[in-house]
């Protein structure tokens, strides 16, 4: 089955950051325009007083919607609030479905609790979330935990060609590498990371790195190519392609897979 | 790994590339446009199209095919599986069911105070024995209130309510005491709620000092002669503001509580039905705090006579009272949505 891959803390902290430069930026220009309001209101009609009181009315009730509604109505609406969506973040239940009002109300009423003890610091620095993302295996704040939420990173890996062991293996190579080449997953990765860098690193660079396990597993298999980096990509290929066909595409309808 | 593919990485992946490929197109279409621009045969391939890259998934992580196409294949069926399953319920929704608006204020709530009633009268005990000790050890001795609320916060206060009502403070400022109503009072409550978590302690910190600095403030006025005119304020609104703090703080209270005693679930599992038990207690408690700052705003510092104030505010005390106490009982629908929730009495 798929796993999604998991939002930590200074990726989630920086769109939490962008959302309040958001909100704050819209607040000003708002309170911009009730001034200019109000001053407009306070020269026609002589009452400078009770307009301006209206207006701090207003700011009062978008600070509220700022704290308590921002969050909720757009996590609950599209998923994501413009800060997580700039970081390429988005809220799914621990099941993977998309969140209703009722998980995303009750994981941003939890921000109170998360932001203690230093609530003055409005979430910025958020003691207990921290702890609680760092005690929990998918980074989960008390508002998640308590809505039953997580935070992922939906990005698309494009495929990656599969990588090819070129020029093929030299009849003298072959003489030498043993049928079956057995590695572990942590090698297997290790080496593949190589194999797609270092047509980007210098010659030497190139070398030096395949030479830190070239040695080991040359050993364990009794192989040497003509160099380090040679080395590995052989016993990659082995590893991963031996007894394996490498049959042409053919076509194929959706659902006849076997 | 029981399923190993006898294909190389490039023969599976050149055999099953035109697929994943389709699947990736239709998934970018309805991400993009939704999924009413698909045509009916095109949503009949999306199933078979993931549950086939599941499949693929599956059989490259067993072949152990590298680590790229793996990524490639998790980030195309998570994104399928995210077209392919919506909400299990309606998105806005906070109780389930159809006319779900409605029945959240008629029946739903009032329900949900009911069945925390525990921690409801918990909480009610929490603000009030407070209040009333505030209030009377302030009718003794006024100077315990300058001990909770700042004297410079006190003093206009008493000025104000000596003052009555006899001017009305105008449309302008009404409507900024409404906007601080809001902001203040909703917050208050929500972080009674959100703190109650901490195993009910942060919501009966907030309890406890909201009455008595609430019974403090009331105590201090009297004593000096300004009783009438806050009585006439206070009761307007009192039943709403009061009542919804209280709420908010039981549904902290039962939220904590679930914690301590999770009886057969998992700690963490007992907090999860509770806290989706009681969030209809919170949004109700908010609503019951946005009428209450429009009537604080705009009703309870008005010019009307005393009488009608008094009247109206003591019915208000009346039909609260009635609504959580009565409304929604013996409901079918409302036990029958909450059975589907699968939320019971004892959650």
């Amino acid at each position: 089955m798929f796993r999604h891959r998991v939002a930590g803390p200074s990726r989630r902290f920086l769109a939490y950051l962008l959302d309040l430069i958001i909100c704050y930026t819209a607040f000003v220009v708002i309170a911009f325009v009730v001034v200019i309001v109000a001053i407009g209101m306070a020269a026609a009609t002589d009452a400078a007083e009770s307009a301006i009181a209206a207006g701090i009315g207003v700011l009062l009730v978008v600070i509220f919607a700022i704290q308590w509604v921002y969050f909720a109505v757009l996590e609950a609406w599209k998923g994501r609030t413009p800060g997580k969506a700039a970081l390429g973040l988005r809220v799914v239940s621990t099941t993977g479905r998309p969140i209703g009002f009722r998980a995303a109300a009750l994981r941003n009423v939890l921000r109170a609790a998360d932001a203690l003890p230093l609530t003055y610091t409005a979430g910025l620095l958020s003691i207990a979330g921290l702890a609680s993302m760092s005690t929990t295996r998918r980074f989960q704040r008390l508002g998640d935990l308590v809505a039953g939420t997580i935070v992922i990173i939906p990005e698309r890996a494009t495929v990656a060609a599969p990588l090819v062991l070129w020029p093929p293996a030299q009849p003298y190579e072959l003489a030498q590498l043993p049928d079956d080449v057995r590695l572990d997953a942590d090698e297997r990765l290790a080496i593949e990371m190589f194999l797609r860098r270092r047509a980007r690193l210098g010659r030497a660079r190139e070398l030096e790195l395949a030479t830190m396990i070239a040695g080991t597993l040359g050993d364990r298999f009794g192989f040497r190519g003509q160099d380090a980096s040679r080395t590995l990509a052989v016993l990659y290929d082995r590893a991963a392609n031996a007894g394996r066909i490498d049959a042409p595409a053919s076509s194929r309808t959706p659902g006849s897979w076997r | 790994m029981a399923i190993v593919s006898a294909l190389t990485e490039r023969a599976f992946a050149g055999r099953r590339q035109r697929d994943w490929e389709i699947l990736d197109s239709l998934v970018r279409t309805v991400q993009n446009r939704g999924l009413r621009v698909l045509l009916p045969e095109q949503i009949a391939q999306l199933s078979p199209l993931y549950r086939d890259v599941c499949a693929d998934l599956s059989r490259a992580e067993g072949a152990r095919y590298s680590a790229p196409l793996i990524d490639y294949l998790q980030g195309l069926a998570a994104a399928a599986h995210a077209v392919l399953y919506g909400h299990a319920r309606g998105r806005w929704s906070v109780v389930g069911g159809r006319g779900s608006t409605v029945r959240l204020f008629v029946e739903a709530f009032p329900r949900a105070v009911r069945r925390h009633k525990v921690a409801m009268l918990l909480a009610f005990l929490l603000f009030f024995v407070p209040f009333f000790a505030g209030f009377f050890a302030t009718m003794v001795d006024p100077g315990f209130a300058l001990r909770i609320v700042p004297e410079a916060q006190l003093r206009p206060l008493v000025e104000a309510y000596k003052e009555g009502f006899s001017s009305a403070r105008g449309a302008g400022m009404d409507a900024a005491m409404a906007g601080f109503y809001v902001n203040n009072n909703v917050g208050i409550a929500l972080r009674c709620f959100a703190t109650g978590l901490f195993f009910g302690l942060g919501s009966a910190f907030y309890l406890v000092q909201n009455g008595l600095a609430t019974g403090a403030i009331m105590g201090y006025v009297a004593s000096h002669g300004a009783g009438d005119n806050i009585l006439t304020f206070v009761v307007g609104h009192g039943s709403l503001e009061l009542g919804a703090i209280v709420l908010a703080g039981g549904a902290g209270m039962a939220m904590g509580w679930s914690i301590v005693a999770p009886g057969d679930k998992t700690r963490i599992a007992s907090l999860q039905s509770t806290a989706k038990s009681v969030v209809v207690v919170v949004f109700g408690a908010a609503v019951m705090l946005f009428m209450a700052a429009a009537v604080e705003g705009f009703w309870s510092a008005s010019t009307l006579p005393t009488i009608v104030k008094r009247s109206v505010g003591g019915a208000m005390f009346l039909i609260v009272m009635a609504y959580i106490v009565l409304a929604g009982r013996g409901s079918e629908q409302a036990a029958e949505a909450e059975r589907a929730e699968g939320i019971d009495r004892w959650t």
